[in-house]
């Protein structure tokens, strides 16, 4: 069960459920998976040009993403929690912005468009995060010693 | 190095309910879950501001350290609320001012991404457990995915400035410090776990 959900249930002090709570948590995650995209690929949208060689807008998409990452990181993880912005934005962040180095090498794209991948982008890995959260949660780590939280 | 690291949590304690009222609350059915199995006389480590007594069963006399006189003075009002004994003790958990054998159960919550000498630390636990104790830790850990571990290990330098380190290899840390481990949950991701262990 996905820690926003598993929120839902009960408060932190074991208080009546609070269902507002996991559902603002949940929005937050996305917020801050598309505000981390959207933040990574501007800034390699106005210094990559298509003359840029491939593997060098990829290693700046990196580096780029990975800064955005962090700034992203220390506004919205007080707010969303910090586990829960640090995985997907440092997918975002880093393969991401490799990602986005490479697109904006290869071919003229307008703003528009760029942060219409970007949005895509974040959404896309925040789902991912989560299934794979799920996955990990239900399933034994074949040492024999993991239990799920119920 | 303890007043250094003294100040830097003292530094901390200042905006530290602030930064992670959204972890507190988002984790906080699972670590109910975790010190559900306290029992006894119960050793809590770095009580930061006390936000984790209200998880805790009521009823039991825990002893409460924190190397930060700032981060016990917040936490003071929360100890006083507890529906048992708390009592807060100022003290580095790589020194415990504790007999052997002293305590059933020893509890953490992100405390050893922080120890400078983790196995030390622990191998302290050890000592002042009773050999039928159990050690129960809430702790964030290095990913086993490549790519998650490689961001963690980039952001250490910086959190590391801040407070804690992100790569921490801790149910490896335990082993080594001499425990067995019990139980090992994946509560998000396999970034944050939490674990029971005993003495070997």
């Amino acid at each position: 069960m996905n820690a926003g959900l598993r929120a839902r249930e009960t408060g932190a002090d074991g208080s009546a459920p609070r269902g507002s709570w996991a559902w603002a948590y949940l929005l937050g995650e996305y917020a801050a998976g598309v505000a981390t995209a959207v933040a990574t690929a501007l800034p390699i949208h106005a210094l990559v040009d298509r003359d840029w060689d491939m593997v060098v807008a990829m290693l700046a998409g990196t580096v780029l993403g990975s800064i955005a990452h962090v700034l992203v990181l220390g506004v919205l993880g007080p707010l969303v929690g910090f586990f829960h912005v640090m995985a997907p934005g440092a997918l975002i962040g880093m393969y991401g912005g490799m990602l986005f180095g490479m697109r904006d090498s290869m071919q003229a794209a307008s703003w528009s468009q760029t942060v219409a991948f970007a949005v895509a982008t974040g959404i896309a890995v925040v789902v991912a995060v989560q299934l794979y959260d799920r996955a990990l949660r239900s399933e034994a780590d074949g040492s024999g010693r993991q239990e799920t939280t119920p | 190095m303890i007043d250094s690291l003294r100040a830097k949590w003292d530094r901390a304690s200042r905006t530290y309910d602030r930064a992670t009222c959204s972890d507190h609350f988002r984790f906080g059915a699972a670590k109910r879950h975790l010190f559900a199995r306290m029992r006894g006389r119960c050793l809590m480590l770095a009580t930061g501001t006390g936000t984790d007594f209200q998880h805790f069963p009521s009823g039991l006399h825990v002893t409460s350290i924190d190397i930060s006189p700032g981060m016990l003075a917040r936490a003071r009002g929360r100890a006083l609320a507890y529906d048992g004994r708390l009592d807060l003790v100022r003290a580095d958990a790589r020194t415990l001012p504790f007999a052997d054998g002293s305590f059933d159960t020893v509890a953490a919550v992100c405390t050893f991404c922080s120890v400078p000498d983790p196995v030390r630390g622990l191998r302290e636990l050890r000592r002042v457990l009773k050999p039928e104790g159990r050690l129960l830790l809430f702790e964030h850990v290095r990913s086993r995915l490549a790519q998650l571990a490689i961001m963690q290990d980039l952001l250490t330098p910086l959190t590391r400035w801040l407070g804690p380190d992100m790569n921490r290899d801790t149910v490896g840390n335990a082993e080594r410090a001499g425990f067995r481990i019990l139980r090992e949950e994946n509560v998000y991701l396999d970034l944050v776990k939490a674990i029971e262990a005993v003495p070997l």
